[in-house]
């Protein structure tokens, strides 16, 4: 677990966004026991009160779930999942747009550069 | 809670601190950060009653400091106190035989942390080393608040890694800590609250999350803008 993070958003939300991307992409599985507060601090080395405010917000989100002491899973709710990849991909999205809007390209040719780029990054990874 | 409240210190002609207020709770690190000379090490000596204040009054958890108060807070200066012949077993030793809340489990816990023996001579330990056990004897005693001055200062780079790794372990657990710095950089992220002092007040007291929140700044921006004005 690394987390690079920026010094001008909460760390909370870095959190949360991290954990939001390793759902989204199957790296946390559903059901699957994440570390306590105190280890995730350690882990991060942040302050422990910010690692719990975290956690709360994720658990008011769905994002993950306790059951009496036991430690905190990742939520099984398919649906959840997938809305969490859903709006993973959207926040891409609309960065991408946002970046690419000032520099005046068409659909066509934006569409064909990303199809192209894709085929290039599975290459890669064979 | 420690709560201080409007305090005043001179020594001679020279007003160091100019009416003081702050407060630091319990499971919160709190950090007292200003440039050198701006009277930290005071705010702490004033709040241990260690130098008498010209006015204004401080309390821990809602008392004015009385002589049990000493039960409750420990001040970890920033340099080490005790005798330099003295071997790691022995301070703690010392400790023991001094304090009622000595916990000898913690302190075994903070020497495994540290990776430090027992057996080594304070003298023969190198300067981060030092530092590490100077915060562990303090660290080891259970006590509710933790007053540290400078516990990053004037040591290499892992050796502060170390100690700031402490800080989100269970051995601080719930309590109160307030330490001073004048180098943010390696702490940031561990610190609940920021009292920024200059010039013998604070002109800002902020929770850092709340700051990056509210204001998309970091710390170290709002201390800019502090030296700036």
């Amino acid at each position: 677990m690394n987390i690079t993070f920026n010094k001008r958003d909460p760390l909370y939300v870095q959190v949360i966004r991290y954990f939001k991307e390793q759902i989204a992409t199957g790296a946390f599985e559903p059901g699957e026991e994440i570390p306590s507060r105190r280890e995730l601090a350690s882990k991060l080395k942040i302050n422990p009160n910010t690692a719990q405010r975290a956690y709360k917000e994720m658990e008011e989100e769905g994002l993950i779930y306790t059951e009496g002491n036991n430690p905190s899973k990742v939520t099984k709710d398919i649906e959840k999942i997938a809305s969490v990849r859903q709006e993973m991909i959207m926040e891409a999205v609309d960065a991408f747009v946002h970046a690419i809007r000032p520099i005046n390209v068409s659909l066509d040719e934006v569409v064909g550069l990303i199809e192209a780029k894709l085929n290039e990054e599975q290459e890669g990874r064979k | 809670m420690i709560e201080v409240r409007e305090i005043t210190k001179r020594f001679g002609r020279k007003e160091v601190l100019k009416g003081v207020s702050f407060t630091a709770e319990k499971g919160e690190i709190t950090c007292l950060i200003g440039v050198n000379g701006v009277g930290k090490t005071t705010v702490m000596n004033a709040i241990m009653n260690l130098t008498p204040i010209q006015s204004g009054e401080i309390l821990i958890d809602g008392q004015k400091i009385n002589k049990r108060s000493y039960e409750k807070i420990m001040f970890i200066p920033d340099a080490i106190t005790m005798l330099p012949q003295m071997t790691i077993q022995q301070a703690m030793q010392f400790m023991d035989d001094f304090y009622e809340s000595w916990n000898e489990k913690r302190a075994k816990e903070l020497l495994d942390f540290f990776k430090l023996e027992e057996g080594n001579k304070i003298s023969n330990l190198s300067k981060g080393n030092t530092a590490k056990i100077n915060l562990l004897l303090g660290l080891a005693l259970d006590v509710d608040y933790l007053l540290m001055d400078e516990p990053f200062s004037g040591i290499d780079i892992f050796s502060r890694e170390q100690i700031a790794d402490v800080f989100t372990s269970h051995l601080v657990e719930d309590r109160g800590v307030i330490i001073t710095t004048h180098e943010i950089n390696d702490i940031e992220h561990l610190i609940d609250k920021v009292v920024i002092l200059n010039d013998g007040t604070v002109v800002k007291s902020f929770y850092t999350e709340e700051v990056r929140e509210k204001e998309g700044k970091s710390v170290i921006d709002v201390l800019r803008e502090v030296h700036l004005q």
